[in-house]
């Protein structure tokens, strides 16, 4: 039976290495994509548990989730909102809203009207990416809108952000600049934002003062660490997420377990990793959509269980991605969302 | 000039007060009429029983659907997962759990093999423009700034990333179909969004955006940048992605 198994002490631990790294700034857990494959409602209420308040939940859809699993008191952000209707289920769900354009705006000002409530909006200024975010030569026409919104009563800038390249420091330090001019344009323009957020999970520990009120964490909670960067024990975040698989037959060319390509293990890995049985480490020699064939080791048998990525012994899921150019977040969430998670 | 408030594409079930789609995730589109010609395409060729693999969803492409379709229009039995028999409605005498299809996913989902493509592609993908704005000479674009504008342009913001399946790796190796035009991915991919170079091409807020399945982007290209094969791109996509069954 093959497993993704959670362990849900060691993902608190992970939250209260990450409230003393960023204290006194506030951790706004990223819970996109189903928690990052690990299940959303587990993670929330344990998380809500832990202290946490803030939850980056990316799209409505998650942030109506995250609203029905832990009440009214819950502070849930969404950054992608896409058209009026999207719009319209955010204000109804009391969500913070992630505005970085200038049609957006608009749409939220209007369906807020509509509702007869305050939207709480956050402003994102592009400060590099050039994702989602206004351009700086266009900032002062969106905040004196802004200005013009708030007088009506139908949208508070509560928050101002943006998202940094990790490009390298000069860069960051560059996009830093930027946010910071935003901020003093904005407040020169009469808005009064409470929480200032740009760092995520590798600027919020390296580089204090990214942090400002607040750093949006998602990888880190996890366990997952950035490729080529600082390792596990130095972050001292450790994986919550351990992929197990068990052994169908043994053959003398090889050990075939259940678990492929199909199921979320990128046969591309075929050669290049190591899995975690009871009596070493054998080479994934193969990997075929629903199968994969281990390198023989002496006393394996049909059942014995293997780690794939995450457990002790295992390699971590950036471990894998290294070898094949990606990162941690990748291989986690391609875990195929038909394989059983179980908590612990 | 798209309308953001389009209905189009939006099953009956969301409209019924189902869970609505999120327009924030790109979509999976399961083409019948194609299933339909691939299993004709088939059945004329193929002697005895015909078993389809349809285990793990029907590689991503909905297994009850797909089920429906291909032993309606005459494949003898369906090979799936144990866990998904219970899903089905269908003669139970035509479901198989255990044993060998006798015919492979690829033709009948009309997957490339080796570059090759076997049959008509029954998944497309795709995704829609959030926002479109400039983008200045110098400039980069995503995480690691891996791209950089050669010279002013403009671009647009386009959902789906690598956790619907869209590989990170084919950040500046593929491009995707606007109104039929193919547009360079630019940057990283990143976990939900990517961008796309749009130059002077007249894109709007919610305009269409194919990622794979028309003439113009090919799933083959998406193998060849990857190094992932197709069965494992699409069933990834199928399973993350919204998916729609056009029948």
């Amino acid at each position: 039976m093959n497993d993704f198994q959670v362990d849900l002490d060691r993902f608190a631990a992970n939250l209260a290495v990450i409230a003393a790294r960023i204290a006194p700034a506030a951790h706004m857990l990223v819970v996109k994509d189903d928690a990052y494959a690990h299940g959303l409602e587990p993670i929330v209420m344990r998380a809500w548990s832990e202290g946490v308040r803030w939850f980056g939940a990316f799209d409505v859809a998650t942030g109506q989730a995250v609203r029905a699993a832990l009440g009214p008191d819950a502070r849930i952000f969404v950054w992608l909102v896409a058209g009026s209707d999207d719009a319209a289920a955010a204000v109804a769900a009391g969500l913070d809203i992630g505005v970085g354009d200038a049609h957006l705006l608009e749409h939220v000002a209007d369906v807020a009207a509509d509702a007869n409530v305050l939207a709480r909006v956050h402003l994102k200024v592009d400060s590099g990416l050039h994702r989602n975010g206004v351009r700086p030569e266009q900032w002062r026409d969106v905040i004196a809108r802004v200005a013009e919104l708030e007088k009506r009563g139908v949208v508070q800038a509560v928050g101002i952000w943006s998202h940094i390249g990790e490009a390298s420091d000069a860069d960051d330090d560059d996009a830093r600049q930027i946010f910071e001019t935003a901020v003093d344009q904005a407040r020169t323009a009469g808005l009064a934002p409470e929480v200032l957020h740009l760092a995520a999970s590798a600027a919020s520990f390296e580089r204090p003062e990214f942090r400002y009120d607040m750093a949006r964490i998602g990888a880190y909670a996890y366990g997952i660490r950035p490729a080529g960067g600082p390792a596990e024990d130095s972050l001292e975040v450790e994986p919550i997420g351990a992929l197990t698989t068990s052994v169908l037959r043994v053959d003398p060319s090889g050990v075939t377990i259940d678990l492929g390509s199909l199921d979320g293990l990128p046969s591309s890995l075929a050669g290049r990793m190591r899995v975690h049985a009871s009596t070493g480490q054998p080479t994934v020699l193969a990997i075929g959509p629903t199968t994969s064939m281990l390198e023989p080791w002496p006393g394996a048998a049909a059942g014995d269980p293997i780690v794939v990525f995450g457990g002790a012994g295992a390699p971590t899921a950036t471990d894998l991605a290294e070898s094949i150019g990606s990162i941690g977040e990748e291989i986690v969430l391609r875990v195929s969302p038909l394989i059983r998670r179980s908590y612990r | 000039m798209g309308d953001p408030d389009s209905l189009v594409g939006v099953t009956a079930s969301a409209l019924d007060g189902a869970p609505a789609r999120r327009l924030s995730a790109p979509v999976a589109r399961i083409s019948h009429a194609a299933l339909r010609q691939n299993v004709a395409s088939l059945l004329a060729t193929a002697p005895g029983d015909t078993i389809a693999d349809l285990r793990r969803d029907a590689l991503g492409h909905g297994v009850a659907d797909v089920a429906a379709t291909v032993l309606d229009a005459g494949i003898d039995a369906v090979l799936i997962d144990p866990e998904a028999a219970v899903h089905l409605r269908v003669d139970p005498h035509r479901i198989r759990t255990n044993g060998l299809p006798s015919l492979g996913a690829h033709e009948l989902l009309g997957l490339p093999r080796h570059g090759v493509l076997a049959g008509t592609a029954v998944m497309s993908l795709r995704g829609r423009v959030v926002s479109t704005k400039r983008l200045l000479a110098g400039e980069g674009v995503s995480y690691g700034y891996t791209y950089r504008a050669p010279a002013d342009t403009r671009i647009a913001l386009v959902t789906g990333g690598y956790a619907q399946g869209i590989a990170r790796a084919l950040g500046n190796r593929v491009v995707v179909s606007i109104a039929g035009t193919p547009h360079p991915i630019i940057g990283r991919v990143a976990m939900d969004v990517c961008v796309v170079d749009i130059g002077d091409a007249d894109v709007a807020d919610a305009d269409e955006v194919v990622y794979f399945g028309d003439d113009v982007t090919p799933l083959s290209a998406w193998e060849h940048a990857t190094g992932l094969v197709a069965d494992e791109l699409v069933t990834m996509i199928g399973l993350r992605a919204e998916r729609e069954q056009i029948r």
